[in-house]
């Protein structure tokens, strides 16, 4: 009974359109009562949930990400893309795609590169004649990317609700390979799809005009090299590194730049501020509700259930993928690691599934669960970006869904994708 | 027919885990079934910091925990996390298990807690990966991450060390990239942790040696009839040689490992000067005369 | 009505900038630690708890001004088959259930703050109450933010929601 009022509470809410934080503590606080335990627990653990150190990466990572769009890096990486690669089949949705990976590596969150490449890309795209359906697609699909890229916040996530003893410059370094699969399996679909409908292409701007937008560019692309090498080579940590990130975009922005002004500072601090106070009101809410959770003893039931199922690693893979798959259609990322957590990767570990190798998998398939509705972050900003509905942008992502959905099978039955980069540094 | 939940940080097979676990089979068998305990393990509701807090409500009824997190609280726990303050493991075992171990249980009460059993947390020593310890002088100016406390920061700085608070998850990568040169750990911690991959001198200084405790909720002890309460503080009792024997087993074990794995362990080591160097720190922070007197009678027992 | 709505909309802004110029100390809390360490060989053992704390304040300012901006994320789908009058009701339901989440954020974080007065958070040497006094504060702003909407809807003003771009206009 204690399970259908967590639940119920919880699905009645979402319907009738309470903000997804107050769906989780609601439900909490409610099944606290009904259970008559004292509900200041519900209160401690949304503190406690949004105290955490390490938690301490996704405020300057967005920061750093809105001083790079407002502080012209982001156009520069885009620019750079575009002289790369808009001379291929599906030009404008190669480059999109390709600055992606540019911006990813320097940002984690996957809201602000749709935000920072759909901004830019989508009006060009339209105005080169491509659909703006296709512009919004390649968008939302390829801004999953930078969270597989370092640095990424969800990782860090990840490395907390493991229980903190996951190395997090280990789970940077897993990301890259399967990242840049993503981008090239998207990247071959992107050229089909550009196929099939005729879209044209870009020409290329030669060698010299290349060098000068790429020279333009550097300050960006030095941040990946500060970053990593930073934390790599023990000047920050990783959760420090994401401090660093948000100073060095002021610093290039203005002193290299000189684009960064106050007013556009303090509307970047405070849309930082604004993102940050909703995601992490949600991860919160959702420790009381993961807190809840491993009181009813649910992950534990749920382990049982899956080990009755089959004790072969690859069905339970395909299962725990499934299920992620489906939480990640109607909740968003960081509550979802949060709560699947703990629940999952012990069933991972159990069957032999390295922790770092599972946390690859886990981002990529609630990275997927972002572009996807009902309840998709970066569906609903690359819609709003491209001024179209949810309907007409999904009745045309399938392909790049496939290819989003291919890469992550890739990625979870060939662990040494993940694992291989890690260990050249062991 | 009572389950009393419990809470422990460490994972299921951990000697706290299993001395629980022993403690509710004991105390189901001698109650008759009536009362059982439910133990969930690897920080399934919460940190130390918050599952004390959860005791205190009355929303769980036993915790397992150490001292650190009580130390603001009950100021009788400082003492036993005071550095050298025991002279070896057997030594902090007799002070424990005798009538000082019984004052410093009975100190929980009044905040809202039952103290019910002390359980071993092994002996901490530094580790790092730049040099062998082997006096005081190879301690300085090295980084060293500390846990967030006021007497280890206090500690690390009165030996000559930088101390370096830090989460522990990032230990591991600080270690191994030199943000940090080292850290402090027992035996076992330092091996499930994989800091000794990174971290190649163990020093066995043993600085600390702090016993954990298992107390109960004031709040779900009270709803117990007295015959109950007694049955439960024997099963506690009872418990602790159960973990003891696990505990030295898995310190050997792994100590094995880590040997094993070439760690150079540096146990010829002359601690009165580090000992020497702690006066600042108990003139700091054994500050009342009732800590005065808990450490005297330490310092006295044989 | 207005004048209230007025009073509330200078409220949000002070706290949206308390909670920007807490973003911007933490920034300087951390870049002084990574400096004072690797350039000066000397840690800061203040600047991670004092951060956290700092973290905690603008977490809940932020979340509260998300309550009067709309911009927390919500899941709408459903509410798209209803007609606007049944929308009101349930955006009122809403409302409703986060100002008792609110009030439960005040009464029950005030009394984590009682229970931790005594304690003192290590290398700061403050009370322990401070951990909590985040989500005392933030639930204060959050009662008063969703009791406004409440009042604003009863009154025919506009609220906002999430994905919506156009602001308040008042
Ligand atoms: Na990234
Ligand atoms: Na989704």
């Amino acid at each position: 009974m204690e399970v259908w009022v967590l639940f119920g509470t919880f699905v009645f809410l979402l319907l009738i359109g309470t903000p997804v934080a107050f769906c989780l503590g609601v439900a909490s606080f409610a099944t606290v009562l009904y259970l008559g335990l004292p509900p200041v627990v519900v209160f401690q653990q949304l503190n406690s949930g949004v105290s955490v150190f390490a938690l301490m990466a996704i405020p300057f990572f967005i920061f750093a990400g809105e001083l790079m769009v407002r502080g012209d890096i982001a156009r520069r990486l885009v620019a750079l893309a575009g002289a790369m690669v808009g001379h291929m089949r599906g030009g404008l949705g190669q480059v999109n795609i390709t600055a992606s990976v540019l911006f990813g590596g320097i940002s984690g969150s996957a809201a602000a590169d749709a935000t920072a490449i759909g901004g830019l890309m989508i009006p060009q795209m339209k105005e080169k004649g491509y659909s703006v359906e296709y512009g919004v697609n390649v968008t939302v699909v390829s801004s999953i990317i930078a969270l597989m890229l370092p640095p990424s916040h969800n990782m860090i996530i990840y490395s907390i609700s493991a229980g903190g003893r996951l190395s997090i410059a280990d789970l940077f370094t897993a990301g890259i390979i399967p990242g840049l699969l993503l981008a090239v399996s998207l990247m071959i679909t992107a050229w089909f799809v550009a196929k099939k409908a005729g879209y044209p292409t870009e020409t290329f701007p030669g060698w010299a005009m290349l060098g000068a937008i790429f020279f333009n560019a550097i300050p960006g692309i030095l941040l990946i090299v500060i970053i990593f090498g930073g934390v790599r080579s023990g000047i920050f940590t990783a959760s420090e590194s994401s401090c660093i990130a948000a100073v060095y975009a002021l610093l290039v922005t203005t002193l290299a730049y000189r684009t960064m002004n106050w007013t556009s500072f303090v509307e970047a601090t405070k849309a930082a501020v604004r993102t940050t106070a909703m995601v992490l009101l949600v991860i919160g809410c959702a420790a009381s509700f993961g807190w809840l959770l491993a009181f009813l003893r649910i992950p534990a039931e749920l382990v049982e259930l899956m080990k009755a199922v089959s004790d072969n690693p690859i069905i339970i893979l395909l299962m725990i993928n499934l299920v992620l798959l489906m939480l990640g259609t109607f909740m968003d990322m960081s509550p979802l690691i949060v709560i699947t957590t703990p629940i999952f990767l012990p069933v991972a570990t159990a069957f032999g599934v390295d922790p770092v190798h599972f946390g690859v998998i886990l981002v990529l398939n609630l990275g997927i669960g972002l572009c996807t509705p009902p309840v998709g972050t970066v569906l609903f900003v690359g819609c709003a970006v491209g001024r179209i509905s949810v309907w007409d942008a999904i009745r045309t992502i399938w392909p790049f869904y496939g290819a989003a959905v291919f890469t992550l099978l890739l990625v979870t039955y060939i662990p040494s994708l993940s694992l291989w980069l890690p260990s050249l540094f062991h | 027919e009572l389950t009393l939940k419990s809470s422990d940080t460490h994972p299921d097979g951990y000697p706290t885990v299993e001395a629980v676990k022993h403690m509710g089979k004991l105390l189901k068998e001698r109650t008759n079934d009536r009362i059982c305990v439910e133990v969930f393990h690897s920080a399934q509701l919460g940190q130390e910091k918050d599952t004390i807090e959860q005791t205190k409500f009355g929303v769980i009824d036993l915790n397992r925990v150490s001292m650190g997190p009580f130390n603001n609280l009950v100021e009788e726990t400082k003492v036993v996390s005071l550095p050298y303050v025991f002279k070896g493991v057997d030594h902090m075992h007799r002070v424990m298990d005798g009538p000082i171990g019984d004052d410093i249980l009975k100190a929980f009460e009044p905040h809202g807690y039952v103290g019910l059993a002390f359980y071993d947390g092994g002996s901490r020593s530094f580790y790092n990966k730049v040099k062998p310890i082997k006096s005081i002088e190879d301690l300085k100016g090295m980084k060293v991450r500390v846990m967030q406390s006021d007497i280890f920061v206090d500690m690390m700085t009165a030996l000559g060390a930088n101390a370096t608070p830090m989460p522990y998850g990032e230990v591991y990568s600080a270690i191994q990239t030199g943000v940090i040169d080292g850290a402090e750990n027992n035996w076992p911690s330092f091996e499930s942790s994989g800091h000794y991959e990174v971290a190649g001198y163990y020093t066995l200084d043993e600085h600390l040696i702090v016993p954990e405790v298992l107390v109960m909720s004031k709040a779900s002890w009270d709803k117990l009839s007295a015959e109950d309460q007694a049955a439960v503080r024997q099963a506690a009792k009872d418990s602790v040689s159960v973990m003891r024997e696990m505990w030295v087993a898995r310190e050997k074990a792994s100590e094995e490992k880590v040997r094993a794995a070439g760690v150079e362990v540096i146990t010829e080591i002359d601690k009165a000067p580090f000992m020497a160097a702690m006066d600042s720190v108990y003139e700091k922070h054994v500050t009342s005369d009732k800590l005065k007197d808990l450490v005297a009678r330490i310092r006295s027992t044989d | 009505m207005k004048s209230v709505a007025w009073a509330l909309r200078h409220v949000a802004r002070l706290a949206l900038w308390l909670a920007a110029a807490g973003l911007i100390m933490m920034t300087v809390f951390i870049t002084a630690q990574v400096v004072a360490r690797y350039i000066f060989n000397d840690s800061l053992v203040w600047s991670e708890p004092a951060a956290v704390i700092l973290m905690g304040w603008f977490i809940f300012l932020g979340a509260a001004v998300g309550i009067r901006e709309g911009y927390h994320l919500s899941f709408d789908v459903m509410l798209y088959f209803l007609p606007q009058s049944a929308k009101l009701w349930l955006y009122s339901v809403s409302d409703l259930v986060v100002t008792g989440f609110g009030v439960g954020m005040v009464w029950f974080g005030s009394q984590l703050a009682l229970s931790a007065w005594d304690v003192k958070l290590p290398s700061l040497g403050i009370s322990g109450a401070f951990d909590f006094l985040p989500i005392v504060g933030g639930g204060v702003l959050m009662v008063l933010f969703s009791m406004e909407r409440l009042a604003r809807r009863a009154a025919g003003m506009p609220t906002a929601r999430f994905g919506e771009t156009d602001p308040l206009e008042d």
